[in-house]
């Protein structure tokens, strides 16, 4: 029996992936990959160029090949921790919802019927880790000893491997049916120990999976033993897949079409949250802090919005308030680099300053995603959304401080740096935040546009558009994340590193500002310009059917 | 003898809230019982940790005496889902064709011309079902449901979207699967389908409040939340 249903499911695929064949548009898919291998290929030679083609100096190279194996290594540590969560969580497969309901309760065998989309999973994993190590590979060979082929060879080794463990250890805890408590417990002691490890530069757990990438420049043997370690985790784990939970596959199969869908739509607010609901990070029932019910009933439209924000604010889960703190850490961290000479990594701040911006901002997101209720209420919308966005700038100050915190820990702990970091936290961390709020409020539903007006719009546009609807508001954030090269080029040129600092500051609280304002009249200046651009229609109707 | 169904100490909670209390349950072959209670009383819970589609949070169901979601489980099992799944790239004769090739039912083809002729679904066999009616789209799930054999119907809120046509049909395909010896069990807010089983459960805040014939209990009052 198990031979026919394998043979059905084998045929089933074949028809749709026939059926999913004729229905490509080819023109479509091809456009796309130009626009991706344009935009992606001007990145990576941007990146390439701005990095110094000079070798590191003999001690910062001895350096490098001490520290880079525990380095590299807590990254693999941190893949270890985010496979065993996510597996623990029910990830990392995902299969679409009839395929649950009609191929997992048939009587069929649960690991042959699992096995390909286990496999996909695999493969899109390691090709994406493997193309990223690749080009990180070769930027690391223009200042490093070695050959760019085989530091790109290099790197591609330790990004499969970095992804085979991903994905390996999520697919034996999820299989094994690890605890989440004790999935966190077991990941954050990996990682700990790998953070031990190069902190005091004692061995560490992950140090031949780290080694792996400093191959373009030596080769250890033994590193072979993390690529061992990580085949055997995924053939254990393949090898267990009946065991793969039905209840964790439902819950995000639906979930994972959604994601896939904002994904197509580069709707990155909705991947954000469908993320989070995959994880399974739901809001706490009770807030850390019962706000005091309003003495006086009447409380006026910011007072009202101001509680409001504070009631979501307040119950959002710890793991979301640590990885809110992490985001800013590592945006404190890539600021300071930005002072210590590698330039683009304010892009790197300001997209971390996006996503911080879509976490904190949610109850602005609440408000865009309940839009009807959001209309019904006698008030301008604009003044409304406006208002949404004080609670959550407020929420913002004490992860400000952690980026500040990080920022001066990353340039060595100068105490010359206290005074600047401490006037440009703020205004950075709020406006890069921004490029959250535009995303959130440019996803509103337009008073005055229809969706008629898109469809209409030639594909050449549409790509158009669509890259620059992805690209927006992280330029938004890299208006404000760019301001460091003030107080950069003032250290450089010998100038007052304070008054640079202010005038950055000046610049994002402006940016902060606009953001602002434009929240408030977006609505207004859309509805001023779609009836003036309706009174020269009608005007020119009027001079065609006079003349 | 073996039970068609039984539950041990199941259970269910979604984090601080309990779904399901422990229940110990036993429904005979051939038995047809219906399954009431409010909103959120648990028996979509129940229904779904009987199907092998939700993890107990204890306790364990068995299905003609395997474990429930085993491949034995499944070949005795039809689920049919209040909010029905399919594919968007196959047509509803290509669902029916696949579910049965997937039970081996070797000889699947009038069996299926059968249900969607019942169904007044025969002109729309070359559809896709995502692009059906809320009623449309039970009725399809009615024919995957039943295109394949089994000893056991799990059946969640089998009424809503149909019209008066697919009700009766849907009623009489029920009564010939318990003439077959299929045991049936049907959560229903339907409270006039409740006369027609031999077996009435009622849910109450994940309670089991009770468990008897039909007849002998005022089944309005057994839905209302405490």
């Amino acid at each position: 029996m198990a031979d026919g249903s394998l043979t059905a499911l084998r045929d089933l695929r074949r028809t749709r992936q026939l059926h999913r064949l004729g229905n490509l548009d080819w023109f479509e898919a091809a456009y796309r990959v130009y626009l991706l291998g344009g935009f992606g290929g001007g990145a990576v030679l941007w990146i390439s160029s701005s990095i110094k083609d000079t070798p590191l100096a003999e001690s910062t190279a001895a350096g490098v090949l001490r520290n880079g194996p525990a380095a590299l290594g807590l990254l693999v540590a941190i893949a270890f921790m985010a496979g065993i969560r996510g597996g623990a969580q029910g990830g990392p497969i995902a299969l679409e919802a009839p395929d649950v309901v009609y191929v997992m309760l048939a009587p069929v065998d649960r690991r042959r019927a699992l096995m390909r989309p286990a496999g996909q999973r695999l493969r899109s994993a390691m090709f994406t880790g493997a193309a990223s190590g690749a080009v990180i590979g070769q930027l690391a060979a223009r200042r490093l000893p070695g050959s760019l082929v085989a530091w790109a060879a290099a790197g591609a080794l330790y990004g499969a491997t970095l992804a085979g463990v991903w994905v390996g250890v999520a697919v034996l805890a999820h299989t094994v049916r690890v605890p989440r408590w004790l999935a966190s417990t077991i990941g954050l002691v990996a990682v700990a120990c790998q953070g031990a490890a190069l902190a005091w530069h004692i061995p560490g757990p992950a140090n031949p999976a780290g080694s792996l990438g400093l191959w373009g420049w030596r080769q250890h043997p033994t590193d072979l033993i993390a690529v061992a370690v990580t085949v055997i985790a995924v053939v254990v784990g393949l090898l267990m897949l009946r065991r793969i939970s039905l209840d964790a596959l439902a819950r995000r199969s639906a979930l994972v079409a959604q994601l896939r869908f904002a994904v197509t739509m580069q709707d990155l607010r909705t991947v954000i949250l469908l993320r989070r609901q995959l994880n399974q990070e739901r809001t706490r029932q009770r807030p850390y802090v019962r706000l005091r019910p309003s003495r006086s009933g009447h409380r006026g439209l910011t007072g009202s919005v101001w509680r409001r924000g504070w009631s979501g604010l307040l119950r959002f889960p710890v793991a979301r308030l640590v990885r809110m703190a992490a985001i800013a850490a590592a945006m404190g961290v890539l600021q300071a680099e930005v002072v210590r000479g590698t330039t683009p990594a304010f892009i790197g701040t300001a997209v971390l300053g996006f996503v911080l911006g879509l976490e904190v901002m949610e109850p602005l997101s609440q408000e865009v995603d309940q839009a009807d209720r959001a209309d019904a209420l006698p008030v301008d919308r604009g003044e409304l959304m406006a208002r949404h966005l004080l609670a959550p700038a407020v929420a913002l100050i004490p992860f400000a401080v952690i980026a500040g915190v990080a920022a001066i820990l990353t340039l060595g702990g100068d105490s010359a740096a206290i005074v600047p970091v401490a006037i440009l936290a703020l205004p950075t961390v709020l406006g890069a935040a921004g490029g959250g709020v535009v995303s959130i409020v440019r996803d509103m539903p337009d008073p005055t546009s229809s969706s008629t007006q898109q469809a209409f719009m030639p594909p050449e546009m549409a790509g158009f558009t669509t890259t620059i609807r992805l690209a927006w508001p992280i330029v938004v954030s890299a208006l404000t994340t760019c301001t460091v090269l003030l107080p950069r080029t003032a250290v450089r040129l010998g100038d007052s590193v304070t008054a640079a600092s202010i005038r950055a500051a000046l610049g994002a609280t402006l940016v902060v500002l606009l953001i602002g304002y434009w929240v408030r009249v977006r609505d207004r200046l859309r509805r001023r310009i779609r009836a003036f651009l309706d009174e020269g229609k009608s005007y020119s109707s009027q001079q065609r059917s006079s003349a | 003898m073996t039970a068609a169904l039984s539950t041990h100490q199941l259970s269910k909670d979604y984090g601080d809230r309990p779904a399901l209390e422990p229940l110990d349950l036993e429904v005979a072959l051939g038995q047809h019982v219906a399954l009431v209670g409010h909103n959120g009383s648990g028996k979509t819970t129940l229904l779904r940790m009987a199907a092998g589609l939700l993890d107990p949070s204890d306790g364990e169901v068995l299905v003609m005496g395997h474990v429930s979601g085993s491949m034995e489980a499944r070949r005795s099992l039809s689920w049919l889902s209040d909010s029905p799944t399919f594919y968007d790239d196959l047509s509803l004769w290509e669902h029916l064709e696949y579910v049965g090739r997937l039970h081996d039912v070797g000889d699947w083809q009038p069996k299926a011309e059968e249900l969607l002729d019942r169904l007044q679904l025969g002109t729309r066999r070359d559809d896709v079902p995502t692009t059906f009616s809320r009623g449309l789209r039970q009725k399809a799930a009615i024919a995957l449901g039943m295109v394949r054999p089994f000893d056991v119907l799990l059946v969640d809120e089998p009424f809503v979207g149909l019209d008066q046509n697919g009700k009766t049909t849907l009623l009489e395909l029920l009564d010939e699967a318990a003439a077959a010896g299929s045991t049936l069990l049907v959560a229903t807010h339907e409270l006039a389908f409740v006369g027609r089983v031999s077996r009435l459960l009622a849910l109450r805040d994940g309670m089991l409040v009770y468990d008897g014939p039909p007849n002998d209990t005022d089944v309005h009052s057994l839905v209302l939340p405490a």
